[in-house]
């Protein structure tokens, strides 16, 4: 059972969340992963970066207000008078090292990215020693770990540091299998783990979550359940859709594609190690326990829904090159795929018509005054290409069901639904794994354009 | 050169010093392979001397006192491997310490910690092999550097580098195999007319045997065996903890008379196809894996060249300490390719 950032908000939550391991533990051997209490790390982050740039009277004002906050999540997480003792003096001896690290940042004015990972471990490492009071109070018989004492081990990719599978299994399986075996519930931090020469990592991407999978593959657990502050994968954002509703059963295909667009919460790298395992992964809010959640499995019950989840993906804009002398000249592609790569600039979406006259790409919006710079540079003058026009007032649509595959007349309905309400159409691409069809709409007729798919579809 | 940390002197490790202290001239000229043991260490200690130990003083020493530590210029009391990984600037790690098959130790730690300082390693350790042999792949992977143990399975024979070739523009289904010799002679005097007990008692008075012979008769050496072929050579990610173990120590001499009346006999076989399984097997007299004494057979069937069989004496000092030999001079040939 891995709990995220806002299950862990507050004492109370700490708590509440404690309660909820409680009641399963005595039926089942169970793993509870803690992410850092909510917001923890993004201040933690902006506390490397103050620190290395030299802002005292900030990083202190800063340390305070963690120190503080996690000692007020103890009182009112933990009553017991001892267990709090002891809690506030683990959490105390973390503080001054977590303020000495950040001292010695402050003094160099340099951060890397190895202090900076250890720096923002220390997140995961406060919150899992509350969590491990909470439970003590509770008589469950616990032990905290960080994410190395549990066995998880990676390269040196400090930030977005990857798991060596193997040498992880072989360790998890040794510490966590023998606390399980005499009966202790470990509490293992999310997030972090070690290199081979034992210095602090982070998994980046994924985070908490990926911790949860990992030691899932590892201990062939029967299942994970990702707690967090929603009910599971919705057949749309109930923001715009109100009658979207949770998604009982999704396929791990289906969960990645949703969460590449944005499903709230999930990155498809936390499913990887579950979905090569056949590790059933539930999606369930510690705000409404009772729900059932979202199972992602990898045979989900048959289905007769052919769309599962329409999605809107804000802050994109879309680039066209377009050129007559395009046509036939094998390598343009390439060309403008590889300079945005240099760039570091991702692509998500791309379409050429078959006629090579043009090709339209994708990319987040933050990015295009990059993108077209670089574009240009490289591609306009060489008389390769015309001209190179943007649009940053777009908005992606994603139509995710794996009952889309082999099912003929989806993309009439779909743009069908969208056309009726008068929608124009900018740019479509679909995969030939028809997991999944998306397409380009002015920013205005996002909404409307989910809305008229959602109901097409009775979702 | 060669700077060589030697973990283990006990019959592989010795075996070792003697070949090289007989043979160093030649494998110099012949190969290239130039080898210098800096440190040797034992369950005494440790000797050490950076420019290169005297081979045949170790091995006088070793006789003499029990333990290479007691040389009196370059023993080191007390001293243990993963403190001279620390001390000593070394090439390759060569592990020729006691198999462990509970726990891998301490060989594991040794491999691990060597692996991480991007020291290449031999191992003829079947212990950290059948518990961790994924792992440590992947670590010598990450960190780039070579991890060879090819004295682990069959002794001197080259079973791996054997099945390899078989597998070339082919694909093998199925490896069987007589991977111990022990169990093998006990079962061969058993087809003789002895009972398993006199037998055993022969193996362990003809030094076939160890003292304590469980890990033999259990099976456990041949599963061992068994998943560092799965791995090697099938790529199955498999453990010691994966293979179905029956031994011999059930195994009675009245099944194997009334076997040899019907022209078969029993080996105790392990085998790798969708699964991995040690047991005692009813087999054809003739069958080529039906070898006598302390022989070892392995058969590899192939998808589309049918199968082929490798024969050999399996265990014994000189035999595995050359399969270290062969793996130190692969060492050697690809350190060169890099530096190219």
């Amino acid at each position: 059972m891995k709990f995220g950032g806002t299950s862990l908000g507050d004492g109370e939550r700490i708590k509440n969340a404690a309660r909820l391991v409680k009641e399963y533990v005595e039926n089942n051997e169970v793993i509870v992963v803690c992410s850092a209490m909510a917001e923890v790390t993004d201040t933690l982050f902006m506390l490397v970066d103050k620190a290395s740039r030299g802002r005292v009277r900030d990083v202190e004002i800063t340390l305070n207000n963690l120190s503080e906050k996690h000692f007020r999540a103890i009182d009112e997480a933990i009553v017991d008078e001892a267990v709090k003792r002891d809690v506030k003096s683990i959490i105390k001896d973390l503080i001054e090292d977590l303020r000495r690290a950040v001292l010695s940042i402050l003094y160099l004015r340099e951060a890397t990215p190895r202090s900076r990972d250890y720096v923002v471990s220390f997140g995961e490492r406060l919150s899992t020693r509350i969590m491990w009071g909470a439970l003590t109070e509770l008589n469950v018989n616990c032990k905290y770990l960080d994410g190395g004492d549990a066995g998880i081990i990676t390269d040196s990719n400090f930030g977005e540091a990857n798991p060596l599978m193997e040498v992880t299994k072989l360790e998890v399986r040794r510490r966590i299998g023998s606390l399980l075996d005499r009966g202790i519930t470990p509490i293992v931090t999310g997030y972090i783990a070690v290199n081979e020469e034992g210095v602090i990592t982070t998994l980046g991407r994924g985070g908490s979550d990926y911790t949860a999978t990992i030691l899932g593959y590892c201990l062939d657990v029967d299942e994970v359940w990702l707690w967090s502050d929603v009910d599971g994968l919705m057949t749309a954002d109930p923001k715009i859709v109100k009658n979207a509703r949770v998604l009982p059963t999704v396929s791990f295909n289906e969960a990645i594609e949703m969460a590449i667009f944005g499903a709230k919460g999930l990155h498809p790298r936390a499913l990887e190690p579950a979905m090569k395992s056949n590790i059933k992964v539930r999606i369930k809010n510690t705000f409404n326990p009772s729900h059932l959640g979202t199972l992602i499995t990898s045979k989900p019950e048959k289905s007769d829904m052919i769309v599962k989840a329409v999605l809107l993906v804000k802050d994109v804009a879309m680039i066209s090159v377009r050129g007559a002398s395009m046509v036939g000249r094998p390598g343009t592609v390439a060309k403008i795929l590889e300079t945005l790569a240099r760039e570091n600039i991702n692509v998500m979406m791309i379409s050429q018509s078959v006629s090579e006259s043009s090709v339209s790409i994708v990319i987040k919006r933050d990015a295009l005054t990059r993108a077209l710079n670089r574009l240009e540079t490289a591609l306009l003058g060489t008389g390769l290409v015309e001209d190179i026009e943007s649009e940053d007032d777009v908005n992606v649509i994603a139509v995710v069901g794996e009952g889309m595959r082999g099912t003929p007349g989806v993309a009439s309905k779909v743009f069908g639904a969208v056309a009726k309400r008068g929608i124009n159409i900018r740019m479509i691409a679909q995969g030939s794994s028809e997991l999944n069809i998306s397409f380009v709409v002015k920013e205005e007729d996002g909404s409307e354009a989910v809305k008229a798919i959602h109901e097409e579809y009775g979702l | 050169m060669l700077r060589i940390l030697l973990a283990g002197f006990g019959v592989v490790g010795r075996s070792l010093a003697e070949i090289l202290v007989e043979r160093s001239e030649e494998l110099r000229r012949g190969e290239g392979l130039n080898i210098r043991i800096i440190g040797i260490i034992d369950s005494g200690g440790a000797a050490v001397y950076e420019r290169g130990l005297n081979l045949e003083e170790m091995i006088k020493t070793k006789k003499k006192s029990g333990s290479v530590s007691h040389h009196d210029d370059y023993g080191r009391p007390g001293l243990n491997v993963l403190d001279l990984l620390d001390e000593l600037e070394v090439d390759v790690l060569v592990d020729a310490t006691p198999t462990n098959l509970s726990n891998g130790e301490p060989s594991y730690t040794y491999i691990r910690k060597a692996l991480a300082s991007r020291i290449h390693v031999v191992t003829v350790n079947k212990g950290p092999l059948a518990l961790a042999l994924p792992a440590l792949k992947e670590l010598a992977k990450h960190k780039d550097v070579i991890f060879r143990f090819s004295g682990s399975v069959g002794g001197g024979l080259p079973v791996i580098e054997f099945a390899r070739q078989c597998a070339r523009g082919d694909e093998i289904i199925k490896i069987e195999g007589v991977l111990n010799g022990t169990t093998n002679y006990i079962i061969s005097r058993m087809e003789d007319g002895l009972e398993f007990e006199a037998a055993l008692q022969e193996a362990q008075e003809r030094g076939y045997a160890e003292k304590d012979p469980s890990l033999d008769i259990r099976g456990l050496d041949t599963a061992a065996k068994l998943v560092i072929l799965a791995n090697e050579v099938l790529g199955i990610k498999a453990t010691i903890n994966d293979v179905h173990i029956k031994g011999i120590e059930e195994l009675r001499k009245k099944e194997i008379d009334e076997a040899i009346r019907s022209g078969e006999t029993y080996r105790l076989i392990g085998r790798v196809d969708s699964g991995l399984e040690v047991k005692p097997t009813r087999i054809k007299r003739e069958d080529p894996l039906a070898v006598r004494y302390s022989m070892n057979a392995v058969s590899f069937t192939t998808m589309n060249s049918g199968v082929h069989v490798i024969l050999g004496r399996g265990a014994g000092g000189r035999e595995t300490a050359t399969a270290i030999l062969r793996d130190l001079i692969e060492i050697k040939k690809k350190l060169v390719e890099v530096k190219v």
